[in-house]
């Protein structure tokens, strides 16, 4: 997809999240709904797969997503994947949270840890990033095992790696 | 010749003729007019034949003597031709034996350039396939070296993952978050 058709989707979801007075948390459980959709091969088959019919697509999205994220989430989700731009739901989706911290003028900071942080860890950390970066952030948890410990974060270009994987990395490399 | 004899006897009158024709008196020698008359008819023959026949005949002996020369020369020119040809044979000969010389004496050295030029290219190729297996060897121990640096590597970091995977209990966790937190906080 072209990044002007996945900048009008996501503008289009952003306006409807925004119009629906929910916009925090559907830019929220979008972004994590990115995440695990990046890792995980059976869903992203499932849902970008031009054999299974649209309405089945959006069965499987509002199996999953039912009860677990607000009915307008849902309802994004479901439009994007019944549209066959189930692709490029991710990058839809960056380009939404992104819009919406614009709009609050916070810059996004993705952040994947291998536990998830408590919330009192995740306000210390959002202010620690901001002090560090100098722009107040919109702080995106992601929970990845594959760190195996420590802290990732990336605030528009910076990135600051304090994972265990990246020094088994550079250990391996050395060796 | 009776015929001569007869007229020379009736001309001379000698001789007794009877019945049975004329006789002589010795049974070996003829009458002497006789012998008188055949002499001079032998001579004058000997003289027509000399006369006539003599020419010819001198000329035959001449011609005779010259084609019997002409072979005679012939004979020695051939006789020089044969010597000249089996002097030159033997020249060519002694020729053969020299050629036959400097044939073998030139294959000699040929073989020997030959040989020595064999040996020395073998002596280079032995040379050259030395480097090569010395080369390979070496490349074959650098790339072993580095198989089994990278296997140890591998072995290694799979290893250490595992390790640290396994003793990071959720105390290491929070530790490392904290530490992650405390280390952003003060790099203003």
């Amino acid at each position: 997809m072209t990044d002007a058709r996945i900048e009008g989707y996501a503008r289009a979801l952003f306006e409807i999240a925004r119009a629906e007075g929910s916009l925090d948390e559907v830019e929220d459980e979008l972004f994590r709904f990115a995440r695990s959709y990046e890792s995980s091969d059976a869903l992203r088959n499932a849902l970008t797969d031009d054999m299974i019919p649209a309405a089945k697509r959006q069965a499987i999205v509002e199996d999953l997503l039912g009860g677990k994220a607000t009915e307008t989430t849902t309802q994004l989700v479901s439009m994007v994947v019944g549209s066959g731009r189930g692709r490029d739901l991710p990058a839809i989706i960056d380009v939404l949270v992104d819009r919406a911290s614009k709009s609050k003028n916070l810059e996004v900071a993705e952040v994947r840890t291998a536990v998830a942080l408590t919330d009192d860890q995740q306000a210390r950390l959002g202010a620690a990033l901001a002090n560090a970066t100098g722009k107040q952030v919109n702080l995106k948890v992601v929970v990845d095992p594959s760190v195996l410990g420590g802290i990732i974060a990336t605030v528009g270009d910076t990135v600051i790696d304090g994972t265990v994987r990246t020094r088994l990395d550079q250990l391996k490399a050395r060796l | 010749m009776n015929a001569l004899l007869t007229a020379a006897h009736l001309i001379a009158g000698e001789g007794s003729h009877d019945d049975k024709g004329l006789t002589t008196k010795s049974w070996i020698f003829p009458e002497r007019a006789e012998l008188i008359y055949g002499i001079l008819a032998s001579l004058i023959i000997f003289a027509v034949l000399v006369k006539f026949a003599g020419p010819t005949i001198k000329k035959g002996m001449t011609a005779r003597t010259e084609r019997i020369q002409k072979e005679l020369d012939s004979a020695a020119a051939d006789k020089a031709s044969a010597a000249t040809e089996a002097s030159d044979i033997r020249e060519a000969k002694g020729d053969i034996a020299g050629e036959r010389q400097r044939l073998l004496a030139e294959a000699d050295a040929q073989a020997a350039a030959m040989i020595a030029d064999g040996a020395t290219r073998l002596d280079e190729e032995v040379a050259e396939l030395q480097a090569r297996a010395a080369a390979d060897i070496a490349t074959a121990r650098g790339r072993g070296t580095d198989e089994l640096r990278a296997e140890i590597s591998r072995l290694s970091s799979t290893a250490a993952e595992r390790a640290v995977s396994e003793s990071i209990d959720d105390a290491t966790h929070q530790d490392l978050i904290e530490a992650f937190i405390q280390k952003v906080g003060a790099s203003a």
